[in-house]
């Protein structure tokens, strides 16, 4: 049974994740590479306030998620300013910054040892030691987090960004700030990335380096692309089958956890592959000529 | 100051590690407009494949050498047609997406086979260093600033004198243009990545020579050679070539050199590729070297 709920919250933190990744690639046409960094950022600053600081659960994620925001603002602000394969490069070295220091930054994140510890809440007398119980903190977390981007996918401000995917010109004629929309996208998409980091830490009790690596994006990458990009219900059933039916079927196939891991990372690109090669050509909006 | 004769020569031997990987994924990105974010994994793939013909069957360094360069060949065009080729007609991100992709996949199975440890490639090389002027240099970093310099040269050579050079020029100036010429875009282009990966998978051994090989090293000297072609400006190629150099230097000195007192750890030498991007993307956006291109 409680193996159940361990996949539950799988299930919640990836969820979370995946639509954050939905809105910034999906829905805004980025190839934002850093959101697993964010993802990271979110996790670290939880696991350090929650240890060294003691802070309480709701402060906590609510700074995870800002200081995920923050610095994608940051990072959105230098490269979302021109044309989108700059943004893809520098997401990328943003990426690579994150784990540099989160590897090497060894007096505050303890480098490849990572921060091991971090309380579970208590909050209402409920103890969330108990994993059913978190699993219930997770999915009322996570409906909240659904609810709030299944209104934002449905806003004109996904419209705005739809059309800028879509005709950048013509958008901007039409009074769209090309990079402001962006950065707004950007900055939301982490805010998502920085609370699935939240819980992530919450649940795992502990955080390394190798959580964020790159076959994370890929993952998170396959998730959206398997589910259709821009598509809420289709990014949910994609994180349900990839992150809890896929895993299962692995676990039963007899190898040594030395090659499993490769193994699902390779499935999971080849999956893409697939997948992009089949749609090529409605997966995402080509450039409408005017 | 007298480390510092050492630090500008260990700067050229990078310098031209990242010449020679960079110079392949600039190519490249002026032909046919892609980013191709397994470029540092294919250049890992070429190290595995002089690993195994070298090490593993026990080849002569020229057996194994030619191995590579086929093996590399077929596989950059087996890159061209199945990763690269199906989607440059639609959005640009699905290029962008398979060849992370394919970089996942590489790094996947080179780890399958051969393990995620680190394996030297080196075998049979004389690693004792020359001193000259009080600067250590081992034999396998000359070759390494020589044949870049020659590669380089030959480069330049074909680019700038011969026809097949100017066609190049002119398809990364304007492809409509010249495909309207009678250019065979199809053709120019899969040569031009085809050697590009050469390029990278000869990066790749120099690096296996001068330390070791792992699958994840990748990713990294993807994000250098992203590096230098920002340094010098998407598609500029001489521009990435000095990029790389510059990229070479500014990381030796980083770490070589203490800012009163106080020196950067040597694990943050790789972050700082990256922090140029964004310092680079930041104030200078076109690259540091200006290109004069006439595109219409």
């Amino acid at each position: 049974m409680d193996y159940l709920y361990h996949l539950g919250v799988l299930f919640c933190i990836y969820v979370i994740l995946a639509q954050g990744f939905n809105l910034v690639f999906g829905i805004a046409g980025l190839f934002n590479l850093a959101h697993v960094a964010t993802y990271a950022i979110g996790a670290y600053t939880t696991a350090l306030l929650a240890v060294e600081l003691e802070v309480g659960f709701f402060q906590c994620i609510i700074a995870s998620s800002l200081m995920a925001g923050l610095l994608a603002l940051i990072i959105g602000g230098i490269s979302l300013r021109l044309a989108t394969d700059y943004f893809a490069i520098g997401s990328l070295a943003f990426s690579a910054v994150v784990s540099a220091l989160l590897i090497n930054w060894r007096s505050l994140t303890r480098g490849v040892l990572g921060i091991p510890g971090i309380p579970r809440p208590e909050l209402l007398g409920i103890d969330f030691n108990q994993l059913s119980n978190f699993l219930w903190l997770s999915a009322i977390i996570t409906l909240l987090a659904l609810s709030s981007f299944w209104l934002i996918c449905n806003s004109s401000f996904a419209r705005s960004l739809k059309a800028l995917a879509q005709s950048e010109h013509a958008a901007q004629t039409l009074g769209r700030d090309v990079a402001r929309y962006r950065t707004w996208a950007f900055f939301i998409s982490s805010l998502y990335a920085g609370l699935a980091g939240a819980l992530f830490s919450y649940y795992l009790n502990y955080v390394d380096p190798s959580s964020f690596s790159l076959a994370e994006m890929v993952l998170v990458l396959t998730i959206v692309v398997v589910g259709r990009p821009g598509s809420f219900l289709g990014v949910c059933l994609s994180t349900f089958v990839l992150v809890v039916l896929l895993p299962e079927g692995l676990r039963f196939v007899p190898l040594e956890a030395s090659v499993l891991g490769p193994l699902r990372q390779f499935l999971n690109a080849l999956l893409l592959l697939v997948l992009i090669f089949i749609n090529r050509a409605r997966l995402f909006p080509t450039q409408r000529a005017v | 100051m007298e480390i510092l004769p050492q630090l500008l020569v260990n700067a050229l031997i990078a310098g031209s590690i990242y010449a020679i990987a960079s110079s392949g994924l600039s190519l490249a990105y002026g032909l046919l407009r892609i980013l191709n974010f397994a470029h540092g994994h294919l250049m890992m793939v070429g190290a595995y494949l002089f690993y195994a013909t070298r090490i593993l069957l026990d080849a002569s360094l020229t057996v194994a050498g030619i191995v590579t360069a086929l093996g590399m060949t077929v596989i950059g065009a087996l890159v061209m047609w199945f990763f690269v080729r199906p989607f440059s007609k639609f959005s640009p991100l699905l290029t962008f997406v398979s060849t992370l992709a394919l970089g996942a996949m590489l790094e996947a199975s080179v780890s399958m086979l051969f393990g995620v440890n680190v394996h030297s490639i080196s075998r049979g090389i004389d690693f004792e260093s020359y001193e000259i002027w009080g600067v250590f240099i081992t034999p396998i970093q000359i070759v390494i600033v020589v044949s870049t310099l020659l590669i380089l040269g030959l480069l330049a050579a074909v680019i700038h004198r011969t026809s097949v050079g100017r066609t190049i020029r002119a398809l990364s100036e304007n492809q409509y243009a010249a495909q309207c010429l009678g250019v065979d875009y199809e053709r120019y282009t899969a040569v031009v990545f085809c050697v590009g990966i050469l390029l990278a998978a000869y990066a790749g051994v120099l690096v296996g020579l001068e330390t070791n090989i792992q699958p994840t090293m990748g990713n990294s000297y993807t994000i250098k050679a992203f590096a230098a072609m920002v340094l010098g400006g998407l598609g500029n190629l001489w521009g990435t070539v000095l990029g790389s150099y510059l990229l070479g230097l500014v990381e030796n000195l980083s770490i070589g050199l203490d800012f009163g007192g106080y020196s950067l750890p040597a694990g943050y030498k790789d972050a700082f590729a990256f922090v140029i991007i964004l310092l680079v993307l930041l104030f200078k956006p076109e690259g540091l070297f200006r290109r004069r291109s006439r595109r219409v």
